[in-house]
């Protein structure tokens, strides 16, 4: 079980490389920019594996990140807890929070699912600019007009360099624990339910329960990826989770291939690092939407497994057990 | 012994079946009609994927009320007229998310998939994943995964279906071995009359979601009602 595939190989040498590399080599700016595109890359693991393992559509991982995010800036400037104590609480309200609005759709087949986590980002999009996120502010929604109030990051990662660091192994722990899922009693039982309905029913499995669970496991990641990315800036602004970019996101990540880590990374990647390079490169960044749509195009008609399948292949590293 | 009584189903306007009873008693037993007469609808029925009216009982116990998954978990299993089993596992981990859920401790688990694989041959390939599998072996896996776990009712839903003259035959005499191996009561849902005269002791003929004929398979086979329902458009005489 503890076996490691070779995409799993791969995905640990790219980590530490990343680890040792990026941080060295990017000035003030990009570190900032990494940062988030590793938040990102953490929330699109999440969407990532529910589509490719459960065939689940998820509409609303960028809007679920916003609750992890809201809640996280919520914690830091009410309590003097550890930075990690806040992301965890963020992690599991946010997986709360998630579980509520989709339980009526995940006893529904079909694509209910997309429709009521796309309606939730609406919801959540209208709520996030009305109300802000938390500033440091008096009262519940504790927000204060253009000063912030200072935010504690992890005592280990106090500097920027330091904190993409930390961003980065918290994705690689990411991925750990979505594989560790996969090899699990979990994991097979989404592979049924992938495979048909009427296969996990005769394998025993409540499908009803699994697919909470892995509804369950993205939310999680989405609220720890959102209280990460509040502590990047140390405050977040409502445009960030705007519902558009929720299924942004879960294009980019079939764009990606959403079977392997890769994908993920690069779906963080496109999102993020494109439209800082066109920026810097005085082109409009709306261009880079024209690029994602012709991409999305690409990954459906001829790359079921995205760029990261083709990637991993080209490399001869896809296995059948990848 | 699996005792079905008065199993009602309807779509909409249409009786699947209607009122069916029987009662199951030999290791192995079949259900035999034409298309359309009602026989996978029996198996979803018991398989606790269609509401129905009735009685479903395995010694006794009634059935019928659990929900599909936990009639699983009970010691219901089932292979599919097209195999549903999960390409990205593989043939071991196709037989594990059985065993996940049911009770045993590990090594017994193990022990037991190990037996459901030799009995099938699929062994020296456990770890093959089940994408790469041909048809004939995907059937085979369906009727592994029928093994773990404890069984106590085994249905198989035309389990030569798409396959070679010798390859059914092979698949025939390892249903047979079904109640030997497991304990377990089996159904063979099937239209081809040869592989049902062989291998099932008792018979069910459905014919337009009805009952008309149960009993030995022989005497059943020479019932001049199912010759002439069922075998006539066959054009069976053996
Ligand atoms: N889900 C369904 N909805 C409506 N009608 C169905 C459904 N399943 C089966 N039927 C109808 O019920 C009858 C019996 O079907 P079935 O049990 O599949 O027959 P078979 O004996 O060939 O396995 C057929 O007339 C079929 O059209
Ligand atoms: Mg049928």
């Amino acid at each position: 079980m503890l076996a490691i595939t070779r995409s799993g190989l791969a995905g640990t040498v790219f980590f530490l490389i990343a680890l040792l590399a990026l941080p060295a080599l990017a000035d003030g700016q990009w570190i900032k920019i990494f940062i988030s595109t590793g938040c990102f890359v953490i929330a699109a693991s999440g969407v990532a594996f529910m589509y490719s393992r459960l065939g689940m559509v998820s509409l609303g991982q960028v809007a679920l990140m916003g609750v992890g995010g809201w809640v996280t800036l919520r914690m830091n400037h009410a309590f003097n807890l550890p930075f990690e104590i806040n992301v965890a609480v963020a992690g599991a309200v946010t997986l709360v929070f998630g579980w509520l609005l989709a339980l009526p759709a995940l006893r529904m087949r079909g694509l209910y699912l997309a429709l009521i986590t796309l309606m939730a980002a609406g919801g959540l999009e209208v709520i996030f600019s009305t109300f802000r996120f938390p500033n440091g502010g008096p009262g519940f929604w504790g927000v204060m007009p253009s000063v912030a109030a200072p935010f504690r990051r992890p005592w280990i990662a106090q500097s920027d360099t330091a904190y993409l660091r930390y961003i980065m192994a918290a994705a690689f722990f990411g991925f750990v624990l979505i594989e560790l899922h996969r090899r699990m009693a979990p994991g097979r039982a989404w592979a049924m339910i992938r495979r048909s309905e009427a296969a996990a029913l005769a394998s025993g499995v409540n499908v009803v329960y699994y697919k909470a669970w892995a509804f369950g496991l993205s939310g999680f990641l989405a609220g720890v990826a959102g209280g990460l990315l509040a502590g990047g800036l140390g405050l977040l602004d409502a445009a960030t989770f705007r519902a558009s970019e929720s299924i942004m996101l879960f294009a980019l990540s079939v764009v990606g291939g959403a079977r392997f880590w890769l994908g993920a990374v690069i779906a963080g990647v496109l999102y993020r690092v494109m439209p800082a390079l066109f920026s810097n490169w005085g082109i409009n960044s709306d261009l880079t939407l024209v690029i994602f749509g012709a991409a999305l195009l690409h990954a459906i008609m001829t790359a079921p497994d995205g760029l990261s399948g083709q990637i991993l292949q080209a490399f001869g590293k896809v296995t059948r057990r990848a | 012994m699996i005792e079905l009584v008065d199993l009602t189903v309807t779509f909409g306007g249409v009786t699947a079946l209607d009122n069916v009873s029987a009662v199951f008693t030999k290791p192995v037993n079949g259900i035999i009609g034409p298309n359309g007469a009602g026989k996978t609808t029996t198996m979803n029925v018991i398989s606790g994927f269609l509401k129905c009216s009735g009685h479903i009982r395995y010694n006794d116990e009634e059935i019928g009320r659990l929900p599909a998954y936990k009639r699983t978990r009970w010691g219901l299993r089932r292979s599919f007229q097209r195999e549903q089993i999960a390409d990205d596992l593989s043939i071991l981990d196709n037989l594990k998310v059985i065993l996940d859920v049911t009770p045993g401790g590990r090594a017994q688990k193990a022990a037991d998939a190990e037996q459901a694989l030799e009995a099938t041959g699929l062994a020296p390939r456990a770890h093959t994943m089940a994408g790469e599998l041909n048809t004939f072996e995907r059937r085979l896996v369906d009727v592994a995964r029928c093994l773990v776990g404890k069984p106590k009712i085994v249905m198989f839903d035309e389990p030569g279906g798409g396959l070679s003259r010798e390859e059914a035959a092979r698949l025939g005499d390892l249903i047979l071995k079904v109640p030997e191996i497991t304990g377990a009561t089996t159904l063979v849902i099937d239209h081809d009359v040869d592989l049902i005269s062989r291998i099932c002791a008792e018979t069910l003929v459905l014919d337009f979601g009805k009952r008309i004929a149960f009993g030995e398979t022989a005497a059943v086979l020479g019932d001049p009602k199912v010759k002439a329902a069922y075998l006539g458009v066959e054009e069976v005489d053996s």
